[in-house]
């Protein structure tokens, strides 16, 4: 039994639908990508598995049981807008949040401390948030998402804002976590750190699930359409091939857009008459080119 | 529950240790304290000489001699009356005065006139000061004179004359016929009525404050929370009605520490010898306070408390910039500001059919109907009623509160309006 199961979850604010029939199961140890543009309906994707609005048709289950109180001290979450007490010292508010879902003053003072050592900010115990810079504060706030050790994470633009040292300690962290075997779901516009990240994703557009499955098997759905090619010397005569569509000069090389994965064969044997060929590779689309056809090509 | 405490806990521990609220309670209790010990201070600067009127000699010699003689025999007047000799003309006359007033010699002085025909002069007391109260001492002593002038001729005993000039005692005592539930009972002297008055004084303006103040720091908490988002993450952590109450208990716990603190540094002022001294002095007795008034006080405190804290919570839920709070509370802040204007005229008509009717709306009846036990005697069950309707409303106003406070917090953008607060509260499902 998946601790998370979303089935056909509908939301309606009066005759706008929100978010229209969406499935997901996560399974421990797994993150979950929830990915989609801005008012696609991920928040409230996410405010329904947290309980906060009910959706009005579908259901949510967590290790198999329905939504009850009892169900947020096991859920962590780290919303899209940051939100602490500016004026509060942090072991107060990190304390009180962890209290407030069920863990004991002690605990969640022991567990305030370990994680600030691990974020090596173990000065900051007695600071007051607004003392903080924004880098630092979303550390604070992830840390209050995870206090209370919860199974379920829930972290929406869990990076956003941070810059690229602070980027690799929180996704290190989560990786941990989910190694850790805690079920997250995960929301994001950055796909690179999806591709990393997750097993499964869905892709909502416009309040519906447009795209679903595993990264890899989504991946195979799309056509392989771009060669890289690396060589010593010159290359011409690329755009004259069979089935080469675009050829773009690199400064390491060229990158050849193809109408199927057949014409690649072709562009190797002609690279290599011209002179050696020091990379050949024949691209996977990305998630980000996915994501842009899937929704964009709904957009048009 | 546990949940409940720790929100409680967490509001009163962050709002107690503030230095704000440190200082303002400190400053206020410094205020205190300088204003109950203000009538001592005053009575050390001022003297006991009593007020000087001055008056020319020749004036109408016959009667301003007596009345000298009547000020200087009677104790504690307040007044002595000095004369000058005759400068010569009017003019000078009352130029000497003015130089006396002005050397400060003098507070005033009398102008004896004559009317052509009439046996006895009228008497002009002139002075910067506008002083009816001595107009009031002289107008008596004027009246004396007259009687002794007439008198003279009617051969009385001494006797007689005692009788004659002995002061009639009049007093009041206030009544009631109900016996109902006010504080009036067997009749009260004007002593008691001062001290209930002032009672119920202090008592609406620690209402109005703690309502006002407690109101607007719960509103503005909320609005905070929201405006910095911390809201999202308690919102998944607690029920929002957990967390509305448990900020409007933490909220009364602090208003009724501070206030307790007032308390204390006010009955530690009073008790100071020297002004306990000026209380048995004027006849005030605290003991004398009705221990109901004082439950009353309590009862009323809380449930005005209660109607308003979930008010101001529902309001500031819907706000989500500290910035608009300030338009948002507008109606609640007239409403308790109009409660306590009416209390406030209601002092002296405390029998008034509106004053009556007033005591039975609930956001008024906290003030209202308080006042009414203070300074009337409404029937028990008028008193009864009027708490029934406000604890209805208390349910009712918080019922409604929570509902709005749920969806409130989740709302964001533009200050909701109530077709798109009821649609918001249809699609959450409440």
């Amino acid at each position: 039994m998946n601790p998370l199961v979303v089935d056909k979850v509908v939301k309606q604010y009066g005759d706008k639908t929100a978010v229209n029939g969406i499935s997901l199961e996560v399974g421990q140890g797994e993150i979950y990508g929830l990915l989609g543009a801005n008012g696609a309906g991920k928040t409230t994707t996410m405010r329904m598995v947290l309980g906060l609005i009910y959706p009005d048709g579908g259901s949510i289950h967590y290790n198999g049981k329905p939504y009850s109180k009892e169900q947020l001290r096991n859920m962590g979450y780290l919303p899209e807008e940051r939100g602490l007490y500016p004026k509060v010292k942090i072991k107060d508010q990190i304390i009180y949040l962890a209290q407030l879902r069920g863990m004991d003053r002690k605990t969640a003072d022991r567990n305030l401390k370990i994680w600030l050592e691990k974020f090596n900010v173990p000065e900051y115990y007695d600071k007051k948030v607004e003392e903080l810079s924004k880098g630092n504060q979303q550390k604070i706030q992830f840390i209050a998402a995870v206090i209370h050790e919860p199974q379920i994470l829930i972290l929406d633009e869990a990076f956003s804002g941070l810059d690229p040292v602070n980027v690799e300690l929180l996704k290190t962290t989560v990786k941990e976590l989910r190694d850790a075997g805690k079920t997250i779901l995960f929301s994001t516009h950055r796909m690179e750190h999806v591709e990393e990240l997750c097993r499964n994703i869905t892709i909502l557009h416009r309040s519906n699930p447009v795209l679903q499955g595993s990264i890899k098997e989504i991946k195979k759905q799309f056509p392989k359409e771009r060669v890289m090619v690396g060589i010593d010397g010159t290359l011409t005569g690329l755009d004259k091939l069979p089935g080469v569509k675009q050829v773009i000069q690199h400064e390491n090389g060229f990158e050849v857009k193809i109408e199927n994965a057949g014409a690649a064969q072709g562009i190797l044997a002609h690279a290599m008459s011209q002179g050696e060929v020091t990379r050949f590779e024949v691209m996977e689309p990305t998630l980000n080119e996915i994501f842009i056809r899937s929704v964009g090509e709904k957009i048009e | 529950m546990s949940n409940f405490k720790n929100v409680v806990a967490f509001t009163l521990s962050n709002k107690v240790r503030a230095k704000s609220f440190v200082i303002t309670t400190l400053i206020i209790a410094i205020i205190l304290s300088v204003v109950v010990n203000l009538p001592y201070i005053i009575s050390q600067f001022s003297s006991d000489e009593p007020d000087k009127l001055g008056f020319i000699e020749s004036n109408v010699p016959q009667v301003s001699a007596e009345l000298k003689d009547y000020f200087d025999t009677q104790e504690n007047s307040g007044i002595k009356l000095v004369s000058y000799p005759d400068a010569g003309s009017p003019d000078a006359n009352e130029k000497a005065l003015k130089d006396a007033m002005e050397a400060g010699e003098i507070k005033g002085y009398l102008d004896y006139v004559q009317p052509e025909g009439a046996a006895f002069p009228n008497v002009v007391i002139k002075s910067e000061d506008l002083l009816d109260s001595m107009s009031g001492a002289v107008s008596t002593g004027l009246q004396q004179i007259k009687m002794e002038m007439v008198l003279q001729d009617a051969q009385l005993t001494d006797a007689q004359r005692e009788m004659l000039f002995a002061p009639v005692d009049v007093s009041t005592v206030q009544i009631s016929t109900t016996g109902g539930a006010g504080s009036v009972g067997d009749g009260k002297t004007p002593e008691e009525r001062g001290l209930a008055m002032g009672l119920v004084y202090a008592l609406i303006i620690v209402l109005f404050m703690g309502v006002m103040i407690s109101g607007q720091l719960i509103a503005s908490e909320i609005t905070a929370e929201k405006s910095s988002r911390v809201m999202e993450v308690l919102v998944t952590s607690v029920s929002p009605l957990t967390q509305m109450f448990g900020k409007i208990i933490g909220m009364l716990l602090v208003g009724l520490i501070q206030i307790g603190v007032y308390v204390v540094v006010f009955l530690i002022n009073l008790g100071l010898p020297h002004n306990s001294e000026m209380l048995s002095e004027m006849n005030i007795d605290l003991s004398a306070i009705d221990p109901m008034l004082l439950v009353y006080a309590a009862i009323f405190y809380f449930a005005g408390y209660f109607l308003y804290a979930t008010l101001f919570a529902a309001v500031g839920s819907i706000v989500s910039r500290t910035e608009d709070l300030g338009q948002a509370v507008m109606p609640i802040t007239f409403l308790s500001l109009a409660g306590f204007y009416i209390a406030i005229f209601g002092m002296t008509t405390p029998n008034a059919t509106f004053i009556e009717v007033s005591s039975f709306i609930p956001f008024f009846s906290p003030f209202i109907m308080f006042l009414r036990i203070g300074l009337s005697d409404p029937a028990l069950w008028e008193v009864l009623l009027s708490i029934g309707i406000l604890f209805g409303s208390i349910f009712l106003f918080g019922w409604l509160s929570a509902r709005i406070y749920r969806t409130g917090v989740l709302m964001y953008g533009k200050r909701p309006s109530f077709k798109e607060l009821r649609k918001a509260m249809k699609a959450y499902k409440l």
